[in-house]
């Protein structure tokens, strides 16, 4: 892969073919995604949904040490506004000197949009560099300038001769894709061509080589892992995963997201990258490949006993120490098994259905099944050949998983709430966003994800069980509201295909359900 | 000509738009806007207002085309229609609205010829252009009123001589704004009136729709509503007033008089509905006597936020409390004469009070007022400083409040550290749980 000598990366549509609609069960995408037409299906009714540049966000407010300067209208970035003072708290977990969120919007009014917005931009970057002397500014270009025709390269590359910080342009513009996850590559393609490689660090001082410490620096390199985290992780998780692997006796740094703009510079020096998900760095993992050689593996996440132990023998393998892996997965998996036993007698026989990303979903429904829960539906956010990858295992893995409903839809709960009366489930696993839906429909939920709880690794699957038996113990909850609220569907809404509103083209075979 | 914000407190126009219609009863908003545009606003218009949630129909249920370059390229008219006549088929409402993002706007679609084919329909259909880069939140409020009183309101040649229209308590940005329409609406009650908030408890569509009967509408802000209500008096007749929005007894006392003297209602029996009131909230400010002695719990203060909220949390501390609200910021976008009118508000304290009055937009800038305004310490032995402070602003304040060390609460938007459902701190009531808020930062930290 080699886009990074481009101004701006390509978009997912025309990258990996990601489909945003769909509809049918997981054995019926799986053989549409291999005829590799799904990209083309779109909805003739739709619920709103984030942009690149919301998503973009989700890094990039983690970055320490940086302001960033949003080039739009006053509004766009608004969830800047409801993070602004709570933000440091999770920063602080990483860095007890982070202060909070540092942003500048700006406020692209009628005239700019007519006169253009450069000196706008300027403005605000040369303030940012005054007001808080940086290590980073990241300029983020929206849907209104890219319209306008402003030259955002252009004026960081002139600024940046006078301005210390080193300026990421983030090409995100909300219009040019459906899939939200382009994000991911919007920034990694800034990260990539501005704060990455040699170059990008000062030159220390020329003294005479000392090859001993160059071949301790050469061993540390050897067994230096870069573990990518995703900002829906929790500390929590990260440190289960930096103990992992650090029982393995490899070293760690973990990027992008609570990273200090620097951290990029030397991370080209590393044996290895080890993706949380593929959904996150496959754009990031391929061109630290293409560029600097520097292997990959981003199969799966690290969620669920099943998954968790091949992302550790994944990586393992690369450092050929699959024995000693072996070993220690032995010793964490008998002692988690043992302890599971409880929750497994309370769970087993409930039902799910989950919601969110791809990759998330599809492991997490392995790990539910691992606790005697059985798979109702799933419903993703988008869909791709990663996707595809780790749908072929969950069909092999959980018997019965082919006839499991799947949608594919990025939020979208007029469908969800169609599947969730129809399917009823015990509880819905859910991304943030989604849930109060289904706990008006009465449905109990269970967060997919969030930062101050653990889900990955061994401890995460212990922490699952564990919350997932609690919320279970007492509904009430749910159960009084779905008396007193109701969701804005038409009644006949819940008598029709859930996937009515579906242009699918060649993929619509009506459900049977 | 406008500048860069940092650190805004407000979404723009579009998100304005949204936010007043997801809370106004029944009304399904359509947006027609670039992919993304719904999603952007959603967190700010729920995690940041202290957790309003969802709504009926908004949050990610919330209608969109999500234009994307295709409609950008080959215009976006087909696309809202079809999702016009889906939305209407798929959710239950009484009124649907179009607003539109940037994006659309720029390319040139009208949403006039999308929506001309539902004349007629079994629903009502209006929608208005609400794209970002109008202005912020206040603008796309602003729109849409104007277009329910032209569109929805129907016209009415009885007038109904004891029924008012209330609004200029912006429903979100004022995170309180549910609990402070009541709050209101429960004082002009005092004083023989029924009143419409459209946006309040208990009222339906019919209320804004039936708005044209009534005497006067009170715009309860210097800034906000008050184009709305020049459209409402061109189309409807129904002439207006705007008074500052009031919390505490000397707010309260001077709203109650101008709204008596508006609608000509006999002196003697606002003095009566004013003492009534006067007497339930002394009984309960007395009873802090004590602790405010006790412990010296006067405080210099620092008040940041919109017009609306500064000048009534000012005039609050200055004069009901005895406190020292020694520098006002307002962090609105208002126009010269908007921003005199607004000075008007911070004159003639009974206390003799005289805030230091600064518009700006900037968060990092407050910091700085506050040093200009009380020195900064050079580790100097005599020094007076902004000590014993207290912060009354958004969430963005915390900063500043940890950095100088002040407690600090939570009253002007963003807040995301507070859950808020019905509470208000307007008029006399309002003033009593603002009393409790305050205190209980100060004493909760013993």
């Amino acid at each position: 892969m080699d886009y990074i000598r481009e101004k701006t990366p390509p978009v997912r549509e025309n990258r990996l073919g990601a489909c945003m609609a769909f509809g049918g069960s997981c054995c019926e995408l799986s053989a549409q995604s291999k005829k590799g037409c799904l990209y083309n299906n779109n909805r003739t009714f739709s619920q709103s949904q984030g942009c690149q540049l919301t998503l973009s966000l989700a890094i990039l407010n983690t970055i320490r040490d940086s302001v960033i300067v949003v080039h739009s209208p006053i509004g766009c970035g608004a969830s800047l506004v409801a993070q602004a003072g709570i933000a440091k708290g999770f920063q602080k977990l990483r860095d007890p000197n982070a202060f909070g969120l540092r942003w500048i919007n700006t406020n692209l009014d009628e005239l700019d949009v007519v006169n253009g917005g450069e000196e706008k931009l300027r403005s605000a970057i040369l303030y940012a560099d005054r007001e808080y002397r940086p290590s980073a500014i990241i300029v983020m270009n929206s849907c209104v300038p890219s319209l306008i025709g402003d030259d955002i390269d252009a004026v960081i590359e002139d600024l940046q001769k006078q301005v210390t910080a080193k300026i990421v342009p983030v090409h995100c513009e909300g219009f040019k894709t459906k899939i939200q996850a382009t994000a991911y590559d919007a920034v990694y393609h800034g990260i990539l061509r501005h704060l990455v490689g040699v170059e990008k660090y000062e030159d220390p001082d020329p003294v005479i080589p000392d090859e001993l410490e160059e071949l301790k620096e050469k061993y540390r390199i050897s067994r230096t892992v870069n573990v990518l985290n995703v900002s829906s992780m929790s500390r929590m998780d990260e440190q289960e995963l930096v103990k992992l692997l650090q029982s393995l006796d490899l070293n760690v740094r973990i990027l992008p997201c609570y990273a200090h703009p620097d951290d990029f510079a030397d991370s080209y020096e590393a044996a290895l990258n080890v993706s949380i998900c593929a959904t996150h760095d496959d754009y990031f993992s391929e061109h630290m490949k293409t560029k600097y050689g520097v292997p990959f593996i981003l199969e799966t996440i690290p969620i669920g006993i099943a998954n968790t132990n091949k992302w550790l023998l994944d990586i393992a393998r690369v450092f050929r120490i699959e024995e000693r892996a072996q070993k220690l997965i032995a010793s964490e998996v008998g002692a988690l098994e043992a302890v599971l036993t409880p929750y497994r007698e309370f769970l087993t026989g409930k039902t799910a259905l989950l919601g969110g990303g791809e990759i998330r979903i599809l492991t997490t429904a392995e790990l539910l099944h691992s606790l005697g829960i059985q798979i109702l539906g799933l419903r993703g956010f988008h869909f791709d050949r990663y996707g595809e990858a780790l749908l072929d295992q969950l069909l092999e893995d959980v018997p019965a998983s082919e006839r499991a409903i799947i949608n594919i839809g990025t939020g979208q709960p007029f469908e969800q709430a169609n599947l969730l009366a129809r399917l009823k489930p015990d509880v819905f696993v859910g991304h943030p966003g989604g849930n109060g839906w289904a706990n008006k429909q009465g449905i109990p939920v269970f967060p997919l994800f969030g930062q101050t709880y653990n889900y990955m690794g061994y401890l995460g699957v212990f922490e699952v069980a564990r919350r997932l038996t609690r919320i279970l113990k007492n509904t009430s909850y749910s159960r009084n509201i779905v008396k007193h609220a109701r969701l804005p569907y038409r009644k006949d809404w819940y008598d029709q295909d859930p996937f009515s509103y579906i242009d699918q083209g060649v993929a619509d075979q009506g459900m049977a359900l | 000509m406008s500048k860069f914000v940092e650190r805004p407190r407000y979404v723009c126009a579009l998100g304005g738009a949204v936010g007043t219609l997801k809370v106004l009863p029944r009304t399904i908003p359509i947006l027609h806007a670039a992919t993304g545009c719904g999603g952007n606003v959603a967190l700010a218009l729920n995690q940041a207002a202290g957790y309003l949630g969802s709504g009926y129909c908004a949050g990610q249920a919330l209608s969109s085309t999500n234009a994307s370059e295709r409609e950008i390229v080959f215009g976006g008219e087909d696309r809202l229609t079809e999702q016009i006549a889906n939305t209407i088929k798929l959710i239950d409402g009484d009124l649907y609205f179009v607003i539109t993002g940037c994006m659309v706007e720029m390319i040139g679609d009208d949403i006039k010829n999308s929506i001309k084919k539902f004349d007629g329909g079994d629903v009502p259909v209006i929608g208005a252009e609400t794209g970002g880069f109008h202005g912020n939140y206040y603008k796309g409020y602003e729109i849409v009123l104007k277009t329910l009183f032209r569109d929805f309101v129907e016209q009415k040649t009885v007038k109904d001589r004891k029924l008012v229209n209330l609004w200029g308590v912006v429903p979100i940005q004022d995170v309180f704004w549910k609990g402070n329409m009541a709050l209101i609406k429960d004082l002009l009650t005092k004083l023989g009136y029924r009143v419409n908030t459209f946006f309040g408890d208990g009222e339906t569509l019919d209320n804004l729709r039936h708005s044209a009967a009534a005497t006067l509408n009170i715009v309860v802000s210097d800034t906000f509503g008050v184009e709305a209500a020049q459209v409402f008096q061109e189309v409807h007749g129904v002439p207006y007033i705007s008074v500052p929005f009031p919390i505490g007894d000397h707010g309260s006392e001077s709203f109650l008089r101008r709204v008596g003297s508006a609608l000509g209602i006999a002196n003697a029996f606002v003095d009566k509905v004013i003492e009534r009131e006067q007497g339930y909230y002394y009984s309960y400010f007395e009873r802090l006597g004590d602790v405010y002695s006790d412990l010296d719990l006067q405080r210099y203060a620092v008040v940041v936020g919109d017009s609306n909220y500064t000048q009534a949390l000012a005039r609050f501390l200055a004069d009901d409390l005895g406190w020292l609200p020694e520098l006002v910021v307002i962090t609105d976008f208002l126009t010269d004469e908007q921003q005199d009118t607004v000075r008007r508000n911070f004159a003639g304290y009974e206390s003799g009070i005289e805030p230091e009055l600064v518009f700006d937009t900037d968060a990092s800038n407050i910091g700085k007022y506050i040093a200009g305004h009380w020195g900064q310490s050079n580790g100097q032995r005599y020094f007076e400083g902004f000590n014993p402070g207290f912060i009354l602003g958004s969430a963005i304040e915390r900063d500043i409040a940890e950095k100088l060390g002040v407690p600090q609460l939570t009253v002007t938007y963003p807040i995301s550290n507070r859950v808020v459902l019905d509470r208000g701190y307007a008029g006399y009531a309002g003033a009593l749980r603002l009393t409790e808020d305050i205190l209980s930062t100060l004493v909760g930290s013993r």
